[in-house]
């Protein structure tokens, strides 16, 4: 094997490091999304038992969006095992307890249900907000394209600009507003 | 019996029952236990065993197909189609590639593969299938009037 054609070879099978920005995504949706990275289902030399997973880094899990009134009705159930050890968490509590773990569980859940499950979950690291450790910043060579774009917030526009927007009318000075 | 020649003659010694048997188990040479030594479980096992493998022959096709199109899958979304518009395009352009011939492609020789796609998207786009609606005809395909 030439030089060059090993070095395609290792390019081939090498592992990528993604990242995927969470911030205003649906973490059941993007699981869907980042199982293909994580099996290796996105490359044509995928095959179940080649190991050609890529490892993904997401970040901003702080700020993922549950759809519709998600928050207060997706409950997140944990038995102990003991008597009366069964605990119902709302998402939103679990998101206060730890900010990763929605994520975590949705993308567990995506997963096939196998062996190779939990060694897949392994290459899936997860941070709260957008500091990625030195270690792990300078493997990412690819970012994920976000399911949805980022919408701007009101209050984050500067306040010429919205001062400056053309408006259908403008009410009087005296004008109470209610 | 009918003994034509010394061969046979040589070869039909013995009952029987001990030649019959034995083609049984010689098919269970590398079993374990009882079922490679009494005859009546061996029997059973080895039924069981070549059932299975008439079922397997035809479960083995369907897999092989559906690795070369989850395969494909990936392949044409790297290049924004799915496979769906992929397969028909090329149809409708009379290019007769299989799965397997795709497939192999897709991994070896992807600038190929790339142009497979690109003729299939233009098609897709000229026949105007919804698919394809959202997506850019690839710039680098010149029609002339030749695709259709």
């Amino acid at each position: 094997m030439s030089l060059a054609r090993r070095g395609q070879h290792w390019g081939t099978f090498a592992r990528i490091w993604h990242v995927y920005d969470a911030k205003w995504q649906d973490p059941y949706r993007s699981a869907k999304l980042l199982k293909d990275y994580l099996m290796g289902l996105y490359k044509p030399i995928y095959h179940p038992l080649n190991d050609c997973g890529d490892h993904v880094v997401v970040i901003n899990s702080k700020e993922i969006a549950l759809r519709g009134d998600e928050w207060r009705k997706r409950v997140y159930f944990h038995h102990t095992t003991y008597h009366g050890g069964a605990t119902w968490t709302l998402a939103w509590e679990l998101h206060n307890k730890d900010p990763t773990l929605i994520v975590e569980k949705a993308v567990y859940s995506a997963l096939p249900k196998n062996l190779q499950r939990r060694h897949t979950m392994q290459r899936l690291h997860i941070f709260p907000n957008n500091k990625i450790p030195k270690d792990i910043l300078e493997n990412i060579s690819n970012q994920i394209k976000q399911l949805r774009p980022v919408p701007v917030r009101l209050d984050h526009i500067p306040k010429e600009e919205v001062d400056n927007f053309p408006q259908l009318l403008k009410y009087p000075k005296d004008y109470v507003l209610r | 019996m009918v003994f034509l020649s010394l061969n046979l003659l040589v070869r039909a010694r013995g009952p029987d029952e001990f030649w019959r048997k034995r083609k049984i188990f010689k098919l269970a040479a590398h079993y374990i236990g009882r079922r490679k030594n009494c005859y009546s479980i061996t029997i059973r096992t080895v039924q069981r065993a070549l059932v299975y493998a008439t079922q397997g022959r035809h479960e083995k096709k369907e897999d092989i197909r559906e690795l070369r199109e989850q395969r494909l899958e990936a392949a044409t979304t790297q290049h924004g189609i799915n496979f769906r518009t992929l397969k028909e395009g090329l149809a409708r352009c009379n290019i007769l590639l299989n799965r397997k011939v795709l497939a192999d492609l897709s991994i070896w020789e992807p600038r190929s593969f790339k142009a497979l796609t690109d003729i299939a998207c233009t098609r897709a786009k000229q026949d105007h299938l919804k698919t394809v609606h959202n997506i850019e005809v690839p710039k680098n395909v010149f029609v002339r009037g030749l695709i259709k």
